[in-house]
Parts: structure tokens; C-alpha cells; sequence
């Protein structure tokens, strides 16, 4: 879906603006001891204001199934719709504290539950009410162009207009600010620019889904 | 006095019945169902205070747990649930039973999320059964907990439980001294914490309270007849054993690390101790040592 929305994005730029092909970013994310770090959001912002889209956000969808959040990172261009189908066959109710976006869904069911638009760029923790142990996140993204590392900690944002662009990424666990992962890329049509960065990963602190029988018991 | 074998497996061949049949509906249905397993050492079973009196053994226990949550509102859940559980002892056979509860209990919630401060309030009821049918009993539990998760790595809470313990009374061993020794009343507290040291490792650590009726079982000790409020013969420990009900106050831990190697299963090992000081001047103490497997199949 994230690269469908750059190459519509991109598409947009290239009919009035760009005629001269699409750039292509990838990006490799690892830590210190060279692990790979899936779940990082890849952000390009280009420089040039004018290409700040006139893109439609596109709707979107965080399911839950066996009580978590799929997927666990879910970036979206601001101003989308998200959807939150309930997949399990249990009752969810689905909050947010988030400064980005607060926000309620009462206890349902299916696909009982109204979209949620987020209209400002930030991070959406995610949580429910009934299951501590469920966290997901929404990375609001101000700009169209962004992709979300895999297993392989690669991502490639596709399609992009080229010019000069100041990309950064975020994680769920990172301890530094996302802004200090900023560097300013220039990509063309040529081929394929490839950033690398290297995070550290604080623990993914999370409520236990399991207790022992020495614990709260049951929930 | 005969050893029940057939009350203990009639008891849990019912259970397992009950639970398989009610497997293919839990797949569909809002159940969740939970297998439990503990390997344990109880350095002095009878809570005897003399060295001779003192018998240690392990234990296997195996739990299956069914519940059910239904979410009231924002605020408000009830939980309904059971246990069916069997205990077996590796020298004290005649203490391998099986038990089956069930329980109810409401909790609130005073915000949303996982660190909003919560209250619960719950009964249980429990028949257990022995390989020795004297010990048969109906366990009846109340519970009032409260506590709050202060952030993703503190965990704290507070319980209070009141416990009835209902065996059939036996022949008095002495005149005017009841027989029903295996019926205990008690009030029990715990303070506990847990702190997660990583995504997949907690430390637990609890602080024990207990005044009620103990029993200790021993040999016809003069010490404990002072204060005894009733006594039975307890041919579980040996055919000279008596079991002394008496009263008592118990303060104790626990401690333990927990691993949870998927999201479904933790892994843990625990350590608990015990000092318990009886009227009549009987104290004793006890350390269990134990290692714990808990599964969540949804």
C-alpha cells in the first residue's frame, strides 16, 4: 500500500513537474551488531515544497488478530482513514493517548467500527482496553513518500520525483530522536540511491500476555 | 479411612470429559483456554516443627484453566472461569488428588489502558479430591486485589483472600477434642511486584501474610497437643501420624524469574519461604522451590 501511495504521489509530481523519469530509494536498517530491524518507517521529505502533494490520502486498515495489532507498525500519509477490523472472536475497544491522535473505539466487533481519520503527523500509539498486552503504532507521515523495513530491514520507496530530499527513519524502540537520523539525499533517475542506517534499539517493553500462577491471575 | 483412588479419578475423568467436550465449541467461541504445569519441592509437607516429623517431597501438578472475559461498559469486566487441576506427590502418594473450580470475579477499571489503576472482587468455589478421601474437601475462596501498573516495567498489586476449607469431620482421637482437623479458616494477604527486565524476561517478587488454622502433622507430640483445636489420625504421612489443627500466623516471600519464550508461554522458577509460628508454640517453616510452565492457547 506504501508504495502504491508513492507511486501515485509520484505519479501526480511526474504529469505536471517531472519529466524526466522516477528515482527510486532503498534503504537498509540494522543496529550496532549488525542485526537487521524490521517494523523502521523510512521518511523522505522532498526539499522543494511544491512537491508536498496534492495526493489523496488513500484509506487504510490495522487489523487484530489473535489479540495484536497487524501489522505492529503501520505508516499512513496524513489526512488517511484507518480502518481497525476486529478479526478475533472477541470483543476489542481500541484507544489512543497519543498527542497525534486521541481517540476511542467503543467495545465491538467485525468491522462495526467507524474509520478514524489521522489529520496530524506524529506517532499513534495504539492500545486496547480489555488485552494490556496489545500495542501497535501509527506513524502519521507528512509526506507521501515512505516505506516500512521488512524482515530484511529493507525498504524502497519507488516512483519518488527526482530532486533533493532530506530522509530520516523512525522505529518503535529507537532511543535516539528521529530527527538526529536526517541526511539530505539527491536522487535522480539514474538508478537507485541507498541509505543505510544504524539504530539502537532500546528493550520493546510490553505487558506480559501470559501470567504465571503467582501473578494477577486472571485478567 | 480407605484411600478414595476411585473418588480422585471418577472426580477427574468427569473434568477432562467436560473439558474435551467442550473443546470444538472453545475453538469458536470466546473462550480461552490455558495448560498449566509445575515441577515442585516442599522441604516439609506436614508443616511439622520437630526434624523427625519433618517430611520433604516434589510434586508434578498439572492445571487446565477455561475462562471467559465479558467486558461490561468501559469501566467494568467479569471473568467466569475453572480449573481442573491434578497433584501428584512422589513419596506421599496418599496426597495425590485431583480438584476442580470454578470462579467468578468482577474487576473495574478507573480509566483506559494498561496502566489505569483497577480493582476485582471474586469467589471461587473448589472441590478437591485425595487418594486419601479423609482429605476430600470443599474449598471455598474470597478475593478483593487491586493494584496498578506504574509503567512498562513496574507492576504492582495488593490481595487479600479469605479461605474455607470444608472436610468431613472424623472420630476424635481424644475425648472432648473434635475430630475435624482438615477444616481450616484463613485470611491471607500478599503484596506483590513484578518487574520486566526485558521484552521477554520478569522478575516477581511477593510478600506473604497469612492468621487461620494450620495443620501440622506429626507424631503424638506432647508440645503440639497444648494447643491443638482438633485432631486426626493422617495415615498420608505414616500409620503414627496425627495431623493438628491449630492456629497460627505466617509471614513468608516469594521471588521468581519468569521467561516468556513466545507471546503464548512463560517459563519460570520460583522460590517460596515460609515461617509460620502456631499457638502452643509450634513453629515451623517450610522453602518450595518450583518450576513452572504456563501456556495460553488464545
Amino acid at each position: 500500500m506504501n508504495r502504491l501511495l508513492a507511486a501515485a504521489a509520484g505519479l501526480m509530481l511526474l504529469w505536471g513537474a517531472q519529466p524526466g523519469g522516477a528515482a527510486e530509494l532503498r534503504a537498509l536498517v540494522k543496529d550496532h551488531r549488525g542485526k537487521l530491524i524490521a517494523n523502521a518507517v523510512i521518511l523522505a521529505a522532498p526539499l522543494d515544497a511544491k512537491s508536498a502533494l496534492r495526493a489523496k490520502p488513500p484509506a487504510d486498515a490495522v487489523d487484530q488478530v489473535d489479540k495484536q495489532f497487524v501489522p505492529y507498525v503501520k505508516p499512513v500519509f496524513v489526512g488517511s482513514k484507518v480502518l481497525f477490523p476486529n478479526s478475533d472472536h472477541v470483543r476489542h475497544q481500541v484507544y489512543s493517548f497519543s498527542p497525534a491522535k486521541r481517540f476511542e473505539l467503543p467495545l465491538y466487533a467485525g468491522t462495526n467500527a467507524q474509520p478514524v481519520v489521522f489529520d496530524k503527523p506524529g506517532v499513534v500509539v495504539l492500545g486496547c482496553n480489555i488485552h494490556d498486552w496489545m500495542v501497535g503504532y501509527i506513524y502519521v507521515s507528512e509526506t507521501p513518500f515512505f516505506a516500512k523495513t521488512e524482515s530484511a530491514g529493507t525498504a524502497a520507496i519507488d516512483d519518488m520525483p527526482p530532486g533533493e530530499y532530506t530522509v530520516r527513519v523512525w522505529h518503535p524502540s529507537m532511543e535516539q530522536g528521529e530527527e538526529t537520523t536526517a541526511r539530505r539525499v539527491i536522487l535522480n533517475a539514474d538508478g537507485p540511491s541507498t541509505v543505510e542506517w544504524e539504530l539502537s534499539l532500546k528493550p520493546a517493553l510490553r505487558v506480559p500476555r501470559v501470567t504465571g500462577s503467582a501473578s494477577a491471575g486472571y485478567p | 479411612m480407605g484411600r478414595g483412588r476411585s473418588s480422585a479419578a471418577t472426580l477427574g475423568a468427569i473434568a477432562a470429559l467436560v473439558v474435551l467436550g467442550a473443546m470444538p465449541y472453545i475453538a469458536r467461541s470466546d473462550w480461552t483456554l490455558g495448560a498449566a504445569a509445575a515441577l515442585r519441592h516442599d522441604n516439609n509437607v506436614g508443616n511439622a516443627e520437630s526434624p523427625p516429623d519433618i517430611v520433604g517431597d516434589s510434586t508434578i501438578d498439572a492445571r487446565l484453566s477455561i475462562f471467559q472475559l465479558f467486558p461490561l461498559g468501559e469501566s467494568y469486566s467479569v471473568t467466569v472461569g475453572g480449573d481442573l487441576n491434578g497433584e501428584a506427590f512422589r513419596k506421599l502418594t496418599g496426597l495425590n488428588n485431583a480438584s476442580l473450580d470454578g470462579t467468578i470475579s468482577l474487576k473495574k477499571k478507573w480509566g483506559l489502558g494498561a496502566f489505569a489503576p483497577w480493582a476485582r472482587a471474586g469467589v471461587s468455589v473448589e472441590r478437591s479430591s485425595y487418594d486419601y478421601s479423609y482429605r476430600n474437601a470443599w474449598n471455598y475462596r474470597a478475593t478483593l486485589a487491586s493494584g496498578r501498573r506504574i509503567d512498562e516495567r513496574w507492576n504492582l498489586w495488593a490481595e487479600y483472600a479469605f479461605d474455607r476449607r470444608v472436610a468431613s469431620p472424623r472420630t476424635e482421637e481424644a475425648p472432648g477434642l473434635s475430630g475435624d482437623a482438615f477444616s481450616q479458616d484463613s485470611h491471607n494477604v500478599a503484596v506483590n511486584v513484578e518487574y520486566s527486565l526485558n521484552e521477554s524476561t520478569f522478575l516477581a517478587l511477593g510478600l506473604l501474610g497469612r492468621r487461620g488454622d494450620v495443620v501440622s502433622t506429626a507424631g503424638d507430640s506432647e508440645k503440639i497437643n497444648y494447643a491443638p483445636r482438633a485432631l486426626a489420625e493422617d495415615p498420608a504421612f505414616g500409620p503414627e501420624a496425627y495431623a493438628y489443627k491449630l492456629t497460627g500466623t505466617t509471614y513468608g516471600f516469594r521471588v521468581g524469574v519468569n521467561y516468556a519464550p513466545t507471546p503464548h508461554s512463560l517459563l519460570g522458577l520460583g522460590f517460596e519461604r515460609l515461617n509460620t509460628h502456631a499457638d502452643g508454640g509450634n513453629s515451623y517453616t517450610k522453602s518450595v522451590p518450583e518450576i513452572t510452565w504456563d501456556y495460553r492457547f488464545r
